[in-house]
């Protein structure tokens, strides 16, 4: 190795911002309409850019760093909890995570100075494949909580809101109460 | 080895049909048809609940049959387009407004990325000048000369199935909640021409049931949920009974009573569904510290107007029966409780829909205040917020703010009150007297920028829960600011379908967080004479 060349974290310090952009960027294509999304910086007018920036933020150099799984789930969460409600197949809600494997590849490559650490990436593939199955759990969890949301609305009664599961059906005898019997 | 390439993993991922939302476009949007998934619309309206319905004086919901959205056949009447057709034409001409939407857009797309369902899809289609675009385009094709002769060129397209398939999708992804109204430099309001849209939809017969049979209840009994007038006055009387149970007062209430000086009329939900009872409650409690001459109708039971997601007749004929018992009882006013839709109807519609207003109403007057609520010289009708924000500035009442030390408050405007209505500072002032301390979300999502809940206008079913989910993140989004940023627990507002939805809402976004109404908040607040509370750590949730 020539002396002029990087080692790993000095590769990833120097592209990082540029992989980051490029993992958001991608990201945000899976949305049909995402000019908007990639553009709008606000993130309480943008919410599903600015949660995919914010969570990609967090999560890229936890990764780097090879953090482990109890510090990659904060950040997962935050972008699989939208995920999990949008209609994407499970495949394809998580998808853009394993993106970043090829993503960093591309970058370091096209960088002569950088372009022999693609061989070192085994660690950082391995942080990016613990990731990966979090998201899957994390997904499911969200799929779960979304079940017992509408579980919970049902027998909370906001869902009386029409008559056909109203309790007061129970309290009434065959047929309808005359409303002069209400004596009211 | 290597690994795939980018594109090849986006390919094997992403492979099959576009979705309606989420996945990459391939094609022009008039040329993508649209799919109906399980999850992924509202079930149609029962065929008893429009027999039913088309059958009273002065309703026309015809066409009523068993269809599924899934099946390529909806089975429409023979002329369907016939009808379409006319009945556009008809409301191009009756209405002004639709008109002038339809004509002076100017595509800028200032209103693209303020809508709920566009920020929580990514889906072209919803934003707010492509779902107009889903009539306007019908608009040039068959009634502009330009669009007749140029068709495609012209933005113009002839009225076909997929088209009414595409109408019946993206009507039904639109709470009419305005918002994208307020950043159109002309004023267009997309709520407009999705009103019209369902009203044609109902023509042939397509609707849901989330709508109808509320609306069928209401004309039936009074209110959404069909409550016959002895449960209705049994489930006040239990929430009395309860109030007296915490707080140890001795309440008056009473019903359908001739001569009392208001009528209080307020959505069924808070009679009956949780967590509206504690709002329900906290009326009681406070007209009881007051001693208000008022009553509850059996009749008038139900304060929302489902109508409103219909078409203009039902939505007429639900508003006129507040007014029917309010003349029926004799009352001076209506004192209106925390509802969405209802004001919406008495703000913006009542008036040149309904006309005048019973000979025995008269300009609304606070018995305890003296104030003239002149805003409400037309429509006879005051609402509980600036009610209860007037007795507060005139010192009316008492307030022992540790009593809701359990709270740690922001506050959502509901679309219709804030938006439509301009209820935007009364609830604040209400709030900064009733609790200590409470936290305002970002600015962007407040106010008339409120963001809806996302299950506005019939849409709060649970069979399109994922879609809920969606369009109510950005509102959700903002609620989880104020979790992490100040612990946040309770989200406050004067809405009965927000009280219900937005508490699924939390449950999936930020879980812990608890919904509440505004009068909750005052009653468990409020100090009266010759009070005996027990122990209330939750306030009027507290159970004895
Ligand atoms: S803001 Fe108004 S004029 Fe501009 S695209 Fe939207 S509806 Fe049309
Ligand atoms: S009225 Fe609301 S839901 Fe409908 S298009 Fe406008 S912003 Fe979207």
């Amino acid at each position: 190795m020539s002396q002029q060349q990087f080692d790993l974290a000095e590769g990833f310090r120097k592209h990082q911002e540029e992989i980051l952009a490029r993992w958001v960027e991608y990201t945000l294509s899976t949305y049909e309409s995402s000019d908007f999304f990639k553009k709008e910086k606000n993130q309480f007018a943008n919410p599903i850019g600015g949660n995919v920036r914010i969570a990609l933020g967090e999560l890229l150099p936890l990764l780097i760093k090879g953090a482990g799984r109890s510090a990659y789930e904060p950040p997962l969460e935050r972008i699989i909890s939208i995920r999990a409600v949008q209609q994407f197949t499970p495949a394809q809600a998580v998808s853009p995570l394993n993106a970043i494997k090829h993503i960093t590849r591309e970058i370091l490559a096209a960088d002569p100075e950088s372009k022999h650490l693609n061989g070192e990436l085994y660690d950082f593939d391995f942080a990016v494949d613990i990731a990966l199955l979090a998201a899957f759990d994390i997904y499911m969890q969200f799929r779960e909580r979304i079940y017992s949301v509408r579980i919970r609305e049902i027998k909370s009664g906001s869902i009386v809101l029409t008559d056909s599961k109203c309790p007061s059906k129970l309290l009434k005898p065959e047929g309808e109460i005359p409303m002069v019997q209400a004596g009211i | 080895m290597s690994l795939p390439k980018l594109e090849e993993l986006s390919q094997s991922v992403w492979q099959g049909p576009s979705l309606s939302t989420g996945a990459i476009p391939t094609k022009e949007w008039m040329d993508t048809p649209v799919t109906f998934k399980p999850g992924g619309y509202a079930y149609p309206a029962k065929k008893e609940k429009l027999e039913y319905l088309d059958s009273q004086p002065g309703l026309n919901f015809p066409f009523a049959r068993i269809w599924s959205p899934e099946e390529d056949d909806w089975l429409l009447p023979d002329n369907w387009k016939d009808i379409i057709l006319k009945g556009l034409a008809e409301r191009l001409d009756k209405f002004r407004s639709l008109k002038i939407f339809m004509d002076c857009c100017v595509r800028c797309g200032a209103c693209a990325d303020k809508c709920h369902f566009f920020l929580g899809t990514g889906d072209p289609r919803n934003m707010p000048v492509m779902r107009a675009e889903l009539l306007r385009s019908v608009y040039r094709g068959e009634f502009t000369l330009a669009g007749k002769i140029l068709g495609r060129l012209a933005g113009g397209r002839k009225m076909t199935v997929g088209v009414l398939k595409e109408w019946f999708m993206y009507a039904y992804q639109c709470t009419e909640c305005r918002r994208c109204s307020i950043f159109c430099p002309y004023g267009i309001d997309t709520a407009e021409i999705t009103i019209i849209l369902r009203e044609l939809l109902y023509s042939v017969g397509i609707g849901i049931n989330w709508v109808i049979e509320p609306v069928s209840n209401s004309t039936k009994t009074g209110n959404h949920m069909g409550l016959q007038p002895l449960p209705f006055r049994d489930n006040i009387a239990f929430l009395a009974e309860d109030v007296e149970n915490l707080t140890g007062v001795k309440l008056d209430v009473s019903f359908n009573r001739k001569g009392a000086e208001i009528l209080f009329v307020t959505p069924s939900a808070d009679a009956f569904a949780e967590p509206g009872i504690y709002t329900c409650m906290g009326y009681l409690l406070l007209f009881n510290a007051l001693g208000l001459d008022y009553t509850w109708s059996t009749y008038a039971s139900e304060g929302g107007n489902f109508g409103l997601f219909t078409n203009n007749e039902a939505m007429k004929a639900l508003n006129g029966k507040m007014y029917a018992e309010a003349e029926r009882l004799g009352v001076k006013y209506i004192l209106g409780g925390e509802c969405g839709h209802m004001w919406r109807v008495v703000h913006q519609y009542m008036d040149t829909m309904n006309g005048k207003t019973p000979a025995n109403m008269e300009v609304p007057v606070s018995p305890i205040t003296g104030t003239v609520f002149n805003n409400a010289a037309s429509t006879k009708v005051v609402h509980i917020t600036e009610f209860t924000a007037d007795l507060i500035k005139h010192n009316k009442l008492n307030f022992d703010t540790s009593r809701n030390s359990h709270v740690r408050a922001t506050w959502h405007d509901s679309c219709n009150p804030a938006r439509a209505m301009g209820i935007i500072e009364e609830p604040r002032y209400v709030l900064d007297h009733v609790v200590d301390k409470w936290w305002e979300m970002p600015e962007n999502t407040i106010r008339e920028q409120t963001f809806c809940c996302g299950s506005g206008t019939g849409l709060n079913t649970d069979e399109i829960m994922e879609l809920r989910m969606r369009s109510g993140l950005p509102r959700a989004n903002a609620v989880k600011h104020v979790v992490d940023q100040h612990a946040v627990n309770t989200l406050a507002c004067i809405c009965a379908i927000d009280r219900a939805t937005l508490t699924s809402l939390v449950d999936y976004w930020t879980p812990g967080v608890t919904v509440c109404g505004l009068t909750e908040l005052v009653a468990n607040a409020l100090v009266q004479k010759g009070e005996n509370r027990v122990d209330m750590p939750e306030g009027l949730r507290t159970m004895v």
